[in-house]
């Protein structure tokens, strides 16, 4: 055996390792979730974006939080939840994400904790508006500026945690989930995909190991 | 054959004089019969544009086994990312099937950037939750029995509604047609099926653009390293395996066929430098620019290098013999310049829409938009506004948009990845960099070409910083998409050919296998991290 060709084989059997370490691990999975809609627009941030919300219930479990607040070259993003005035967990999130919401990871949280002040701060780059999404309430009930002021609603936050199944377990579903909403649907769809990346496997290295001469 | 046959003149052997006689006088002969034929027969004056044989069988089978390969695995690449890939969950591919749909149905163009498009394929992207789905990393695509029903049933509507595109083709509308226009032969074979029948078959065509990608990457690697054969395989053969290259041209999008053009280009262009321009591969290469005017505005930005590699190439024949060197280049330059000339004249796509139909917010100066085009790409220089506050530009935007983004961007790996593949890359650049230390007498010798790469490189990146601007304040960097970069993986090719043979003669082969399983790596958990993210 050529070195080339204990290379592929050291190679092709580290991914196999990996791709099986992976599908031991378990997705993560929405623990609880703060009820609130995301029907309006609560506020276009363009210099900072630091509010609290008060009212929140922490879970335990709670290893992320997931708000509601939406970028195209997104900000770094922190989190903080209090209790009392005490500091419970914190997280931050780096700049540059896409899209309606930002997972900030936090600790693991121990016990559930109610009523808990949810807080963001986001370090805004220049010019782009950070978008913050939920649901008109009562200013009462309502988040808060920085400043005090009360924002039109509430934000929407979804407390994240490590699911129980294992993606392993999760295949068939994850398989029939693929064969929805596509031209030729069926799970052969995931099957298929799987057939063509062996496919791409195998052709690579057999190519690589006649064309690599040492 | 005999020597008076050919009428070559031939060296007198070396020997005695009798030989030498001997020799003497077949020259003498010969010299004579040559004058005669002159006389009788003089050759006929060069035309001034012969159009030379064209055997386009024998030249595919001059391309190596290997090249045709890395196409293969490429082509098979795109097509499992046109099945892992949700229906439009990927950038612009609403506005790019509008397009072809419009084309297809109605034999005319869009004509303006609305996100409107016909009630078929605005009541699919319902029936799909595409505006739950795109941008909102929670929300998976439909999961259960009763959506996949209600989709099936918009389809089997939608058949039935009369075809008549839609005037609205978002972003794509400001794009030239011949990708659209290809892309309609896969619409109308699938005429008969769903949306989504036509969009898949759509997308598998596109793939076959990720396989001449890898293509025209090995033929690159051929004629631009010459001299190690078995680093054209390990190039070419991570382009095939580039997870964006895949995504990208398993979809429906012109930049699938921009990439293939531009590796078509950087081909052209690094033959010429080595073998030099005859009239056959000027054609070529005038074609070549000319299908890039046609497929994507992007392909501007890579233009004016691959003018000045003509410019080059005909100063250089000039100085080697004469005058005549210059009709190649000039002819390919002509080609090339036809689709800008007509677009001119018909007045569609003109250099002002290069932006995709940006509408401008930026107000800056020319400095300002210079100095935002650095930042995108580079730290800013002292003394300048920070355009990118607490963004690392070239890691974030460029180099981890280059690792994984996918689906609407919103799709990403965690954190450590990125920082083990920037660990990676470095020693890639490092091996690249001592294999350029050890070449670097050969090097100089080829600054010419190296500047047209370069030039090449810096067009594209200024193009799509100046097209971003136009966005700049209310987006950062809405341009900043390292798939936009793609055009130049030819080259990349080359860093990684080149830092495989860092490696020495030794342990080369062995970089270079292993570089092959680290993108082979890299493009499975891609996969896998989409699929994670639609149907988790």
């Amino acid at each position: 055996m050529s070195r080339v060709q204990i290379a592929l084989a050291a190679g092709l059997a580290g991914i196999v390792l990996a791709v099986l370490v992976v599908l031991t691990g378990s997705p993560v999975a929405v623990l609880a979730t703060n009820g609130v809609a995301t029907n309006a627009t609560l506020a276009l941030a363009n210099t900072k974006a630091t509010a609290c919300q008060p009212g929140e219930r922490l879970p335990k479990g709670t290893r992320a939080i997931r708000m509601s607040l939406g970028s195209f070259t997104g900000p770094a993003v922190s989190v903080h939840v209090y209790a009392g005035g005490h500091l419970l967990a914190s997280g931050e999130h780096g700049s540059n994400w896409a899209g309606q919401t930002v997972t900030v990871p936090i600790g693991l949280v121990t016990r559930t904790v109610y009523p808990v002040k949810v807080c963001f701060a986001a370090a805004l780059v220049r010019g782009e508006a950070l978008r913050v999404d939920g649901a008109d309430t009562k200013p009462a009930v309502a988040a808060r500026s920085a400043e005090g002021e009360a924002l039109p609603g509430r934000v929407q936050i979804e407390y994240l945690t490590q699911g129980s199944s294992s993606w392993l377990s999760l295949l068939p579903s994850v398989a029939r989930h693929m064969g929805l909403g596509r031209a030729w649907h069926g799970a052969w769809v995931a099957f298929l995909a799987l057939a063509l990346m062996i496919a791409i496997a195998t052709l690579a290295t057999r190519t690589i190991a006649g064309e690599l001469h040492e | 054959m005999s020597k008076r046959s050919t009428g070559t003149p031939q060296r007198p052997p070396a020997g005695g004089p009798a030989k030498t006689r001997v020799g003497s006088r077949t020259l003498a002969r010969q010299a004579r019969q040559l004058q005669a034929r002159g006389e009788r027969r003089r050759p006929p004056r060069a035309p001034l544009l012969r159009i030379p044989s064209f055997d386009p069988l024998s030249m595919l089978r001059r391309v190596p086994r290997a090249a045709w390969l890395c196409a293969l695995v490429a082509f098979v690449n795109a097509a499992s990312w046109s099945f892992v890939s949700p229906p439009f969950q990927v950038p612009d591919e609403p506005s790019h099937f509008a397009y072809v749909k419009q084309l297809a149905e109605t034999g005319r163009f869009p004509t303006t950037g609305l996100e409107k498009y016909s009630s078929e394929e605005e009541a699919t992207l319902s029936a799909l939750h595409y505006n739950n789905v795109r941008l909102g990393p929670a929300n998976q695509t439909i999961s259960t029995s009763a959506q996949q029903r209600k989709l099936e049933q918009q389809l089997e509507l939608g058949n039935r509604l009369p075809k008549k595109g839609s005037q609205s083709a978002g972003v794509a509308t400001s794009e030239p047609p011949l990708y659209y226009a290809l892309e309609t032969i896969p619409y109308g074979l699938a005429s008969g099926g769903t949306l989504l029948d036509r969009l898949q078959l759509m997308r598998l065509f596109s793939a076959l653009w990720a396989g001449l990608t890898a293509l025209f990457a090995f033929l690159f690697l051929r004629e631009a390293l010459p001299s190690v054969r078995w680093a054209w395989t390990v190039g070419a053969m991570c382009v095939a395996l580039c997870p964006l290259l895949g995504f990208t041209s398993g979809a429906v999008t012109p930049d699938s066929m921009l990439f293939a053009v531009s590796a078509a280009l950087l081909y052209c262009i690094a033959r010429a430098f080595r073998r030099g321009l005859t009239t056959r591969s000027a054609i070529a290469t005038g074609l070549v620019i000319a299908t890039g005017f046609l497929t994507k505005l992007n392909f501007v930005g890579i233009a004016p290098g691959a003018y000045l590699a003509l410019g080059i190439l005909a100063v250089r024949g000039v100085r080697r013999s004469g005058r005549d060197a210059v009709r190649a280049p000039a002819i390919a330059a002509a080609i090339g310049c036809v689709p800008v000339l007509l677009a001119e004249f018909i007045g569609k796509n003109s250099s002002a829409e290069v932006t995709g139909g940006a509408s401008g917010t930026a107000t800056g100066s020319l400095l300002d938009k210079l100095d935002y085009i650095w930042q995108l790409y580079l730290p800013r220089l002292p003394g300048t506004v920070n355009d990118f506050p607490g963004l690392s530009t070239a890691r974030q935007i460029w180099f981890d948009g280059y690792v994984g983004r996918f689906g609407w961007l919103d799709t990403y790996f965690p954190g450590w990845v990125y920082t083990v593949a920037l660990i990676l890359a470095i020693a890639i650049v490092l091996l690249c960099a001592r294999s350029l230390l050890a070449g670097r007498a050969a090097l100089r010798a080829r600054l010419p070409e190296l500047a047209v790469y370069a030039v090449m490189t810096v067009g594209l990146m200024g193009l799509i910083g100046a097209a971003s601007y136009t966005l700049f304040p209310v987006q950062a960097a809405s341009f900043g998409q390292a798939r936009y970069l793609l055009p130049l993986l030819p080259l990349f090719a080359a860093v990684l050919a080149l830092a495989a043979r860092g490696a020495g003669r030794r342990w080369g082969p062995v970089a270079g296998a292993l570089f092959v399983v680290v993108f082979l790596g890299h493009d499975v958990f891609s996969q896998l991290q989409v699929i994670a993210r639609y149907y988790g």
